[in-house]
């Protein structure tokens, strides 16, 4: 068909009948309807310059924060978390306050002090040093889980998708990567275990309406069962992490977590019960937390070896994994071989 | 090596060694590199991603001194990395995020303002034509497709300095041909300088006008593309039919240098008459010459015939290894 037949701007086109009725010397043509064309678009490719200030050392490494954790509230834009892991990690925040729900109730319906609830979910020194250090639920369930989820993928996929490359050509050192990925880990533990122990003393005295009294009281053991979180939302990320550091794949991280967690338990408790000795408690992250979050609540201490013993084994574990994390940040390419 | 006048020097190193223990990965390269683009060339093991780490001032330098842009690669490097543009061999790209939020992330680590990283990533997402692909997941990507988002991640913020890892791997002919336009308009309307390394020596001579090549950790080759070619022996191309061994004998019996590929032959021009031997050298052997024409050398050549020259493909164990690991012995 000639050019001069194709209507581009769409609407009717005229088309070469087939048969006509006159003899053949002239040109017939029908009128049809016709689709309108698409002519589609002409790329052209222009170099755009770019002439825009570049940000200080704190810009970039903000940039790596905001990317791991503002992806657990928007994917969008940020580091995808699975929408599972993000309905966990609400389930357990939600779990973790449900203390501020039973002393809630108890203010409303005028529980008398020192009562079942005021036991069970007041501020005193067990359920402080509970909040943070209690075993079930939540270095059973919250606490491991938590940060199983948090750390699986958190190095490991920058090794599986090679995405280091895009940190280490550029002006992010391995101090800055290494430190933003552990600030990232440890500001979400903390979110959930710090902000929900803290939510909890705060809202216990509005609550229950405790004077200046009660707060000069209990202030000393809410700084212990504080420094205590602290302490453990450190060690959870440091192992986590390391973990994260040595793989490729986010499974693997968050189940060796989880087994060193509850394995290291399990095979104390065994020992324990069956030769009445409770030293292997100090391969295990919980225990020697537990261990330590007892003697600074001045709680009875639940375990026969010393509490040195605890102290240094706690500090070895944080050590231990510091090391293989920076040792693995740093075998981590820009070009790969 | 040629010496390449030295207007305004991109790139600079001085007796620059590179150790990894004993092993030797680049040895006293002296390097001057001018704006414009420049392919990297060696084979395996040669030190070209050495030399990129070195240039990015990624490991510290065993001796010897470089400056890229002016700014020393020992002490330098975050400086250096903020105005070069690195586009990795292999994927580095996360493939649950969209190209636009990958492409804008890369720029928020050098330290764009995230509302300039993201106007700027639409910017060049376009220009390396993901513009309708932007908001896909790169997971969905096909390799041209993920090579493109690489190159937009490495341009965002407009570097001085682009360095292209074997740009056109894994591509098919029409995503190539893109990738290489685009390395071409980077260097001719932004004014770019690129460094491209690559085992495609046509994808090289399409985009870049001179080669570094690197052997051993050292710098065999620094030169233009044609005045390289110009070096390369003139040679005549037949295609025959029915005989090429004998055809080969009949003109090595009569002292000419003789390159053969199946039916294809190419002859060493010695003097005028090298024609009429070829076909009298034709008429001896019984066979037929279907196609005889003058044969333009292309980078490939040049890279065989210096490689050739020097003896070795690729770097073995032993060129590794210094007197230190051999107890003084020459390994030789």
């Amino acid at each position: 068909m000639s050019e001069d037949l194709i209507d581009l701007d769409g609407g009717q086109t005229r088309m070469e009948a087939a048969y006509g009725s006159d003899d053949g010397d002239e040109d017939l043509f029908a009128i049809t309807a016709k689709r309108e064309a698409s002519v589609g678009a002409i790329f052209e490719q222009n170099y755009r310059p770019w002439d825009g200030d570049f940000g200080p050392r704190w810009v970039r490494n903000y940039a790596i924060f905001r990317h791991h954790v503002f992806g657990l509230f928007s994917s969008k834009g940020h580091r995808n978390y699975n929408p599972f892991i993000r309905l966990t990690i609400l389930v357990i925040f939600i779990g973790a306050i449900s203390p501020i729900a039973m002393l809630f109730f108890s203010s409303l319906f005028g529980a008398e002090p020192d009562g079942f609830i005021d036991k069970m979910w007041g501020v005193n020194r067990s359920n402080l040093w509970g909040q943070v250090l209690g075993y079930f639920p939540r270095n059973l369930c919250y606490w491991p889980l938590l940060t199983a989820l948090v750390v699986g993928g958190m190095i490991s996929d920058d090794r599986r998708n090679g995405t280091s490359a895009i940190y280490f050509s550029r002006p992010v050192t391995r101090v800055d990567y290494t430190m933003m990925k552990y600030l990232s880990v440890a500001v979400v533990l903390g979110f959930v275990i710090i902000f929900s122990y803290m939510l909890y003393y705060t809202l216990a005295i509005v609550f229950k309406g405790e004077g200046w009294g009660f707060l000069i009281d209990t202030l000393p053991m809410f700084l212990a069962g504080l420094l205590c979180s602290i302490l453990l939302v450190i060690t959870y990320t440091s192992i986590g992490l390391a973990l994260s550091s040595i793989s490729q794949s986010r499974f693997f991280s968050a189940i060796a977590f989880l087994s060193i967690i509850y394995g290291t338990k399990l095979v104390a408790l065994l020992i324990d019960l069956q030769f009445e000795t409770s030293i292997l408690y100090i391969l295990s992250p919980y225990d020697c937390l537990a261990h330590f979050g007892q003697w600074m609540l001045g709680l009875e201490l639940n375990y026969s070896h010393s509490l040195s013993l605890s102290v240094v084994s706690l500090i070895l574990m944080n050590l231990v994994s510091i090391l293989v994390l920076v040792s693995r940040v740093s075998s981590l390419e820009v070009t790969r071989e | 090596m040629n010496e390449i006048s030295s207007n305004k020097l991109v790139i600079e190193t001085v007796d620059l060694v590179k150790m990894y223990g004993p092993h030797v990965a680049l040895e006293g390269l002296n390097l001057k590199l001018e704006s414009g683009a420049i392919g990297i060339l060696g084979p395996n093991g040669a030190g070209k991603s050495t030399f990129f780490k070195c240039i990015l001032g990624l490991i510290t330098t065993t001796s010897g001194q470089g400056k890229v842009l002016g700014y020393d690669i020992k002490t330098q490097g975050d400086i250096i990395r903020s105005r070069i543009g690195y586009m990795p061999e292999y994927d580095s790209l996360d493939p649950e995020l969209a190209a636009l939020d990958q492409v804008r992330y890369s720029g928020e680590l050098i330290g764009m303002n995230p509302a300039h990283a993201t106007q700027r990533a639409h910017e060049v997402l376009e220009y390396v034509g993901l513009k309708d692909q932007r908001y896909r997941k790169i997971g969905t990507f096909s390799t041209g497709m993920k090579q493109a988002a690489k190159l937009a991640c490495a341009l965002i913020h407009d570097p001085e300095i682009l360095i292209c890892d074997e740009p056109t791997n894994g591509l098919d002919q029409r995503s190539r041909e893109f990738m290489l336009q685009t390395l071409r308009n980077t260097v001719q309307q932004g004014n770019r300088t690129v460094l491209m390394s690559g085992h495609v020596m046509d994808d090289i001579q399409e985009v870049c006008d001179s080669i570094v090549m690197i052997h051993k950790g050292k710098i065999v080759v620094h030169s233009r593309i044609e005045e390289l070619a110009s070096q390369v022996d003139e040679e005549i191309e037949i295609s025959v039919w029915g005989g090429s061994s004998r055809m080969q004998e009949s003109l090595e019996s009569r002292g000419l240098s003789v390159r053969r590929l199946g039916r294809l032959i190419r002859v060493k021009v010695e003097s005028e008459d090298t024609i009429s031997v070829i076909l009298k050298c034709a008429v001896e052997s019984g066979v037929q010459v279907r196609k005889m024409g003058e044969y333009e050398p292309d980078l490939e050549d040049i890279f065989l015939l210096i490689m050739d020259k020097l003896g070795a493909e690729v770097k073995t164990t032993s060129d590794l290894m210094t007197s230190e690991h051999t107890g003084g012995v020459n390994n030789e």
